[in-house]
């Protein structure tokens, strides 16, 4: 009897034999043409990332409102880098604000870094900012008299930027405090008007139907009426948007025929500086909205000069004044709860503004062509 | 190549649509492209979708026409210009 075909005994057929991996991992390596393929897609890849990223850096050291910053041994020194100089100093919780031509730069007193707010492409010209604790207010508009421009906030909550308002001629500089912004401009009926808006609901309310440059601190909004030929107003006109009172005060302390430097508010306190151009006397005074009282924070006599307007900020108020003797300024500050004035800083140049901040005292200063920004925080 | 190319056009889209999302939520960034700007303005679904929609059926073209070199060429292209803009706005978002 013949056997099975297959030879085998009486074992069942076996599969054919398999072709061991190539790899001892048992990965089979990728085709050449295909690891090219890969090679040359990641080499695409590149190309436009390194495009990309050089036109990002060109465009960078390209731009005019990017200044030199260095780190200083209190605080930082800003300065102006192209042609255009800085100018509209703001200090709002941790951040510095400035205006660089027609663009508005903020700074982060912390880590030094720059953030461009505006203008937007629409917009050619702005005004100089305001800055709260949270929000930065300012004013845009396609050129300086177009009769309306419209009014931005950023807030460093969020990170964001948006349209707060629209306005007609603008007729002050935005202030802002908390969460609240004031400013005058032409009503629909086309006078001028003083108006406040919510920030965070851009809800608007009516301040006083009245031409006036308010400043707003907390619930309360400023601003100084019936000024004369100098400046120097005969009344400041207060109004509470809570209790919605509004009362007026006399300025206290006045040196007669005073060149009025401006003036701010903080809490219930306003402070301001007056010089007399015949003596060359100037001082800084800081009065009470509820009472009345006033007090003289600073006289600067004996040849030396009040050179800007003061700020305040709680109980700190600094302002400038030019030396006697020498070519210079310096910035100067003083504790309302007490103590004498000091010495913030000596500048080699003419301070144009200062600001204050909680402990940090920020101030503008021109040398010749050159305009920089420096900042310095004050002992309790 | 091809294949590769349109799979990283394809991925490079949806980051430009994330990072063009976000900086317009900032408030700081316009879009320039008119159409986009109309669907980003009827919504982000619609933006999403038009985004999403224009870019697969573009790359599903280019494979269809893969036997041409200049499939090939447009798709290198393509994928360079989304890896500039790409690139561009990460680094505007990373230095905001």
């Amino acid at each position: 009897m013949p056997g099975p075909l297959t030879g085998a005994g009486d074992t069942p057929a076996s599969p054919p034999p398999v072709a061991p991996p190539l790899s001892s991992a048992g990965v089979a390596k990728p085709h050449p043409s295909e690891a090219r393929a890969l090679l040359l897609t990641a080499l695409v890849l590149l190309a436009g990332i390194a495009l990309g990223a050089g036109g990002f850096f060109v465009e960078r050291g390209m731009a005019t409102w990017r200044p030199e910053v260095t780190r200083t041994t209190s605080g930082w020194r800003i300065v102006q880098a192209h042609r255009a100089p800085l100018g509209g100093l703001a200090l709002g919780g941790d951040d510095l604000v400035w205006g660089c031509g027609p663009s508005i730069v903020l700074m982060d007193l912390r880590s030094g870094r720059l953030k461009l707010l505006g203008p937007g492409p629409a917009s050619r010209t702005t005004w100089d900012p305001a800055a709260s604790q949270r929000y930065v207010v300012w004013f845009e508009a396609v050129a300086t008299n177009a009769g309306e421009a419209s009014a931005w906030v950023y807030d460093s909550a969020t990170r964001r930027r948006r349209q707060l308002a629209t306005l007609g001629d603008v007729l002050s500089l935005p202030s802002a405090s908390g969460n609240r912004a004031a400013w005058c401009t032409t009503t629909r009926g086309g006078g001028p008007g003083i108006v406040a808006v919510d920030i965070p609901s851009g809800e608007r309310f009516s301040v006083a139907p009245e031409y006036g440059v308010p400043v707003i601190d907390g619930d309360l909004v400023t601003w100084p009426t019936r000024t004369g030929p100098t400046g120097m107003p005969a009344a400041w006109a207060l109004v509470d948007l809570v209790q919605n009172r509004r009362w007026a005060m006399v300025p206290a302390a006045m040196l007669g025929n005073a060149d009025f430097l401006g003036y701010d508010l903080s809490g219930r306190t306003l402070v301001w500086g007056e010089t007399d151009p015949a003596s060359g006397r100037g001082r800084v005074v800081a009065q009470n909205v509820d009472d009345g009282v006033g007090n003289v924070v600073a006289e600067v006599t004996g040849g030396a000069t009040l050179a800007a307007a003061p700020s305040i900020d709680g109980d700190l108020v600094v302002w400038a004044e030019t030396l006697a003797a020498a070519t210079g300024s310096r910035v100067m500050g003083r504790r309302l709860g007490g103590g004498p004035s000091f010495i913030v800083r000596d500048v080699d140049g003419r301070v144009l503004s200062t600001a204050a901040g909680g402990d940090t005292v920020a101030w503008l200063a021109q040398h010749g062509q050159t305009t920089w920004i420096e900042t310095a925080t004050v002992p309790r | 190549m091809l294949f590769w190319l349109l799979v990283e056009l394809w991925v490079l889209n949806v980051a430009d649509l994330l990072l063009t999302r976000y900086s317009l939520s900032l408030g700081f960034a316009t879009e320039s492209n008119g159409v986009m700007d109309y669907f980003f303005k009827s919504g982000t679904v619609q933006a999403v979708a038009f985004k999403l929609g224009i870019v697969t059926v573009g790359t599903l073209l280019l494979w269809r026409v893969r036997r041409y070199r200049t499939a090939l060429f447009a798709a290198a292209l393509l994928t360079g210009v989304f890896a500039a803009v790409v690139a561009y706005q990460a680094l505007w978002v990373l230095s905001f």
